[in-house]
C-alpha cells in the first residue's frame, strides 16, 4: 500500500495521506485485528518491515510489507515507539525517513497498545481541540485547552465538521484536528463566527457560541454535516435550522420516534422524498405543487396518502412541525455522508 | 466481521476488517463508483508502476514483441520468462484487469511473477486495446490473437504447447473465459486450463450481488455499467452481445478446459462467478470455486499483505502449480 499512498500524493499533492493512515488504523482497531495484521498493515504502508516486542513473556513479531513473518532480531537502528509494560513497536527503515513514517509508527503504537489491553488514553494524550469540544470535560480544562490554542474566552466561534475525506476547495483558518464522534472520525475546525464561507464538501457548520459553548456548536455541526447530500447540498449550516439543530443534536440517532418511523414507511414511494421536501419548504399546497412540478390535485392526493400513513394532517397546525421534524430525523437516520470515501468528491477533482 | 449497515438498498455482507482498513487507502486511487467522466482519472490512478521496478532483483527476463492484433493492427505483448529453466516451459496467457477501459499489461505483475519464479512458467501479457476508444471485438480479438501467436511460436519461444493456460483478472478474466469459448468454437488451440480471477462475465447485471454494493468497496454496479457500455456501445444489454466478451451469455459450456474461479463475498461479481462455476459443473466440466468471505473486488491486488489476500493467492497458486508444473 506504500505504492498506493505514493499514487494518491502524485494524483493530488494537496491530499492528506496522514488522514487516510489514521482512518486505516482506526478501522483496524474497530475490527479488533491481531498484532500480526497490525504489523502487516504498517509494513505495507511503510514499504519496510514492521515489528513489535515485549519483555514478559519475551516475544518478538516482525512482518514484511507482503504480510510475511520475518525471523530473527530486528536491525539495530529502527524507528521505535515505547509502549507501557515494556513493549515497543517499530518500523525498520533503512536510510532517510519517509514522509509518512512518523504517523505510521504513531498509529501502529496506538493500535498495538489497544490490542494488548492498554487504555487508549494511556498511550495517546488528549489533544486540545478534542478536549475543547468534549462537553463531559470540566469547563476549566476546556478553557485551558482554548487558551493554549490562543482562543479568547470572549471570542464568537463556531465548529466546522467534515468527514476525513471531504474535498476542500479553500481551507478553514483555525485550530483543527481529527476527533471521534459516534458516527466515526471527524475533521473538526474551530473558526471565528464571521469566517468567510469555506468551499468544502461535505461539511456541517455549527452554531455560533463562545468558548464554553463549543461542545454545543460541535454537536450542531455534526447534525448539519449529516444533513448534507452532496453534490446537491455539499454543506449545511446549523444556523439555518436554529434551535431544531440543537434539539436534534440531543436526540440519539436510533431513538424511536413514531412520526419518523411512519415517514420511513412512506419513503418507499418514489415520489415521497421530493414531495415531503416540497411540503416542508412551501407555505401552501399550491406552492408545494409548483416546487414539485406536479398538478395541484396530484399534490392533494399525495397529501391524503401522507395523512393516512402518518396519522395526522401534515398541513394543519402542529402537523407541519411534526412533518418537518420527522423529515429531518429520517434524513439523519439514512445519512450516508460519513460513509467513506465519497466517490463524487473524486469525480469533482 | 459484522454485517454492514446500509440505509438504502439491500443488506450486504461486511468487509473483512483488514480489508475494510485497506479501503481507507484504496479509496484515494480507486473510487467505488466509476462514471464515464472518471475514465481519464482512472487511467492515471490505475497505471502500473514502471516494469523495471517490479522486475528489480528478480530472476526474470522480460521481452516485448509486436504482434498482429485484431484487424492486423500491431499490439505489444510482454513475455516474462524464468532466467534459468531448461526444457519447454508451460505458459500463461494473461489478460489484465481494469474494466475494459483502463489498466495495462503490467497490472498485478508483482504477484503474477510467482508463476514465473516458482513454477518456471512463461507469462504472456498483451496490451489489448481499451474501450471506449476501441469497442468490442477489439479486446477479445487482441487477446485471441495473442493466444494464437503464442501457440504458433511455441517452438521459437521455448514453450510447451500442451501446457497453455488462459488467465485473467476481472475484465481480463471475462476475456480469458471468452478465449476458452472461442478456442473451442473455432477449433483453435485447447488451453490446459482457464484461470478466472473475480471474472467480469455478464453485461446484463442481473445477479443479486450486482445491486448489493452501490457506492462501497471497489467496482460497484455503476462502474460495471460504465465498463460494459464503454466496450459494447449500442449493443450493450442486447442479444447482439457476443458470449466471447460476456461469457455468461454462452448457452453451451460443454467441452471447456478445467476452470478455477475465485471471488470475494463482498463484491458485485460474487453471484456471477458462482453461477458460471455451477453451469460448468452442470455441463460436465471441471471447475474449482473459492469465495473469500468479506473480500472486496481485487483485494489481492490492492491489499496483498492481508491474511485473506494471502489465502487467496496461495490457494490460486496451488491450482496453477498443479496444472502447469513440470
Amino acid at each position: 500500500m506504500q505504492e498506493l499512498l505514493g499514487r494518491i500524493t502524485a494524483l493530488d499533492p494537496e491530499a492528506s495521506v496522514a488522514i487516510r493512515v489514521i482512518a486505516c488504523f482506526d478501522e483496524l482497531i474497530i475490527g479488533n485485528v491481531n498484532t500480526r495484521a497490525l504489523l502487516s498493515t504498517a509494513a505495507s504502508l511503510a514499504g519496510c518491515p514492521a515489528g513489535y516486542a515485549q519483555d514478559r513473556p519475551h516475544r518478538t513479531v516482525r512482518m514484511d510489507p507482503r504480510g510475511q513473518p520475518l525471523h530473527g532480531p530486528p536491525p539495530d537502528t529502527v524507528r521505535a515507539i515505547d509502549l507501557p509494560q515494556s513493549a515497543q513497536v517499530w518500523i525498520e527503515r533503512e536510510g532517510a525517513p519517509h514522509a509518512n513514517d512518523t504517523i505510521i509508527v504513531e498509529r501502529l503504537a496506538l493500535a498495538v497498545g489497544i490490542r494488548l489491553g492498554i487504555e487508549r488514553h494511556d498511550i495517546e494524550p488528549r489533544r486540545d481541540v478534542d478536549v475543547m469540544l468534549d462537553g463531559r470535560e470540566p469547563r476549566d480544562l476546556r478553557r485551558e485547552a482554548a487558551c493554549r490554542l490562543h482562543l479568547a474566552t470572549t471570542a464568537r466561534l463556531r465548529v466546522l465538521a467534515a468527514p476525513l475525506f471531504a474535498v476542500w476547495g479553500t481551507h478553514a483558518r483555525g485550530p483543527g484536528d481529527v476527533v471521534s464522534s459516534e458516527f466515526g472520525p471527524v475533521h473538526a475546525v474551530v473558526v471565528t463566527a464571521d469566517h468567510d464561507p469555506v468551499d468544502v464538501s461535505p461539511a456541517g457548520i455549527g452554531v455560533a457560541t463562545d468558548v464554553d459553548g463549543l461542545p454545543r456548536s460541535y454537536r450542531s455541526a455534526l447534525v448539519a454535516l449529516r444533513l448534507c447530500a452532496p453534490p446537491e447540498e455539499p454543506a449545511v449550516r446549523a444556523d439555518d435550522y436554529g434551535g431544531l439543530a440543537e434539539l436534534l443534536a440531543d436526540t440519539p440517532a436510533d431513538h424511536p420516534n413514531p412520526d419518523a418511523d411512519r415517514l420511513a414507511e412512506l419513503m418507499a414511494h418514489p415520489w415521497a422524498r421530493s414531495t415531503v421536501d416540497a411540503l416542508v419548504r412551501a407555505t401552501t399546497v399550491r406552492r408545494a405543487a409548483r416546487l414539485e412540478g406536479v398538478h395541484h390535485s396530484t399534490m392533494q392526493t399525495r397529501i391524503e396518502t401522507l395523512t393516512a400513513t402518518l396519522g395526522f394532517d401534515p398541513m394543519d397546525g402542529y402537523g407541519r412541525a411534526r412533518l418537518g421534524v420527522a423529515y429531518l430525523l429520517w434524513r439523519l437516520r439514512t445519512s450516508r455522508v460519513m460513509e467513506l470515501p465519497t466517490p463524487a468528491a473524486l469525480a469533482a477533482r | 466481521m459484522s454485517p454492514a449497515t446500509s440505509a438504502h438498498g439491500p443488506p450486504r455482507p461486511g468487509f473483512d476488517p483488514e480489508l475494510k482498513a485497506g479501503l481507507a487507502i484504496v479509496g484515494g486511487v480507486f473510487p467505488p463508483t466509476i462514471t464515464p467522466e472518471l475514465i481519464p482519472f482512472m487511467r492515471r490512478s490505475y497505471a502500473s508502476p514502471p516494469v523495471g521496478e517490479t522486475l528489480a532483483g528478480r530472476a526474470v527476463r522480460h521481452r516485448e514483441y509486436e504482434i498482429a492484433g485484431h484487424a492486423g493492427d500491431p499490439i505489444t505483448v510482454s513475455v516474462f520468462r524464468p532466467a534459468d529453466a531448461p526444457g519447454p516451459r508451460p505458459v500463461i496467457v494473461y489478460a489484465h484487469s481494469g474494466g475494459l477501459m483502463f489498466g495495462d499489461r503490467f497490472n498485478a505483475l508483482d504477484a503474477n511473477l510467482a508463476w514465473v519464479e516458482r513454477i518456471g512458467a512463461v507469462l504472456v501479457t498483451p496490451e489489448y486495446r481499451l474501450a471506449p476508444e476501441f469497442r468490442d471485438p477489439y479486446q477479445r480479438e487482441d487477446v485471441y490473437a495473442t493466444l494464437l501467436w503464442t501457440v504458433e511460436n511455441a517452438a521459437g519461444l521455448g514453450l510447451d504447447p500442451r501446457r497453455v493456460m488462459v488467465a485473467g483478472a476481472s475484465a481480463g478474466a471475462g476475456l480469458a473465459a471468452g478465449l476458452a469459448l472461442a478456442a473451442r468454437d473455432r477449433g483453435g488451440p485447447r488451453p490446459a486450463g482457464q484461470l478466472l480471477i473475480y471474472p467480469m462475465l455478464d453485461d446484463r447485471g442481473t445477479a443479486a450481488s450486482v445491486n448489493q454494493f452501490d457506492g462501497v468497496g471497489v467496482w460497484d454496479r455503476v462502474s460495471n455499467e460504465t465498463g460494459w457500455s464503454a466496450a459494447l456501445g449500442p449493443a450493450y444489454r442486447t442479444d447482439a452481445v457476443s458470449p466471447y466478451l460476456a461469457p455468461a451469455r454462452a448457452t453451451d459450456l460443454r467441452g471447456l478446459p478445467p476452470a478455477y474461479l475465485d471471488v470475494g463475498s463482498a463484491e458485485i461479481f460474487r453471484d456471477e462467478a458462482i453461477a458460471y462455476a455451477g453451469r460448468l459443473w452442470q455441463a460436465g466440466g471441471d471447475a474449482e470455486l473459492h469465495v473469500w468471505a468479506g473480500g472486496f473486488h481485487a483485494f489481492d491486488i490492492f491489499a496483498p499483505h492481508t491474511a485473506l489476500a494471502q489465502g487467496m493467492l496461495r490457494t490460486r497458486f496451488a491450482w496453477v502449480e498443479r496444472l502447469l508444473a513440470d
